[in-house]
């Protein structure tokens, strides 16, 4: 199974986190349930043009974390976490994305005022379309 | 864990060509790719490696023995497959494979089965009238069923068909993943070596430019889209300059002496692993 990770090469974020946000967006979306195995760190060095230095970094920060968990033997799986933990991703990610929307803007010289104008204006797009 | 080879100080001249000092490590579970222009010395490296040449001076150790020592025991460890063979033209695919069987006591024959018919190899014709392509799969499978912990592989993909590339990607990825097992490979191939590698050994006529790990590598060169002139004096961490743009393997550096002389960018870019490559041979 290949994952769904897209890196982008030209961010500041280091491939390392971006990978490890990544599967962290996948495991809290319910996207890759408990107990589902991941690749090996070599396959999935693989898939991603990368080295396995980059991806045992991602993966011993995620079991750090509690997200996943090595079996001696068997391989890496997704562990079971707390809907807390679970909740506290998303939010985190709506949260980034929300920032990163705030940034573009202010660096397009746009007023806080504005700012709110367009985000009223982007949720009002989205009632309407309920 | 003790690296799988150690080299230190390795130094050859051959006629005018001088390669080295070399020091090198390689460390269990890892693929490094030894990239260089022709000519640069890496085939000669690895026949160092295998004592199939004699160094000059310095020291190379496989698993902890020296090489070129009465004690030969590091040879059962490794598997090379050179890029060119010769005295094999006479015998049969099945004659090479009973061969080298007896050579290798931990010879993997299901491994080398599914390799030839994942390669479709005819193992009764005789290895003098295959193709090119054809005698390397043969030859690969050859190697790679030794099951050693130690593989070397010289321009291993040179003449292979396109599924073939991706079948041989495959299976060193499958043989990596049984663990304790590292590989050296040359190759000219970008694919394999974004596909494979971790560590980029780089030679340049002879001379080593360095060992990077890959990401290492690919993070920290940059190419920036400037929107004013330059100064005629080289700036921190430029690598080559077109105006407007230029390349830096310090971004952070260089991204400070540009703030501090009001030399704004638009664009800012990673580069491709070819690119970078290009760059440590030529520039």
């Amino acid at each position: 199974m290949e994952l769904p990770i897209r890196l982008a090469k030209d961010s500041r974020e280091p491939i390392y986190h971006q990978i490890e946000n990544q599967l962290k967006a996948l495991i809290a979306g319910n996207h890759l349930p408990a107990g589902t195995p991941l690749p090996s760190i070599r396959v999935l060095a693989k898939d991603l043009e990368v080295s396995v230095i980059t991806i045992r970094r991602a993966y011993q920060d995620l079991e750090y974390q509690g997200f996943i968990q090595t079996l001696q033997g068997k391989g890496t799986f997704v562990a079971e976490i707390e809907k807390k933990l679970k909740n506290k991703v998303k939010t985190n990610s709506v949260y980034e994305t929300f920032e990163k929307a705030v940034e573009t803007a202010m660096n397009y010289d746009y007023t806080i005022e504005e700012i709110e104008a367009i985000f009223h204006d982007v949720l009002n797009t989205h009632k309407k379309g309920d | 864990m003790e690296p799988y080879v150690e080299i230190s100080n390795l130094q050859k001249k051959i006629d005018d060509f001088q390669l080295g000092p070399i020091d090198l490590a390689i460390e269990p579970e890892t693929i490094t790719a030894l990239v260089g222009n022709n000519g640069s010395g890496k085939s000669t490296l690895l026949k160092l490696i295998m004592n199939l040449a004699s160094s000059d001076s310095g020291n190379i150790k496989l698993f902890n023995t020296p090489v070129g020592k009465e004690d030969e025991s590091w040879q059962r460890n490794v598997a090379y497959l050179p890029q060119s063979t010769i005295g094999m033209d006479a015998y049969t695919g099945n004659a090479l494979k009973a061969l080298i069987e007896s050579l290798y006591p931990k010879w993997d024959n299901a491994l080398f089965m599914e390799l030839i018919n994942l390669f479709d190899v005819p193992l009764n014709k005789r290895f003098g009238k295959m193709s090119q392509g054809v005698q390397q799969k043969l030859n690969l499978a050859l190697t790679v069923a030794r099951n050693t912990p130690l593989l070397l592989l010289d321009e291993p993909t040179a003449f292979m068909d396109i599924p073939s590339k991706k079948f041989f990607m495959d299976i060193l990825i499958d043989w990596m993943d049984k663990g304790d097992r590292s590989i050296i490979i040359t190759s000219h191939q970008v694919e394999d070596i974004k596909k494979l590698s971790d560590y980029l050994f780089v030679l340049r006529n002879g001379k080593v430019i360095g060992n990077f790990e890959k990401e290492a590598l690919t993070e920290s060169y940059k190419r920036y889209w400037l929107n004013s002139t330059l100064p005629n004096t080289a700036i921190p961490g430029e690598v080559s300059r077109a105006h407007p743009q230029i390349v830096s393997n310090h971004p952070e550096e260089t991204e400070i002496f540009l703030q501090k002389n009001n030399i704004g960018w638009i664009d800012r870019k990673s580069l491709e692993l070819e690119e970078i490559i290009t760059l440590l041979l030529t520039v």
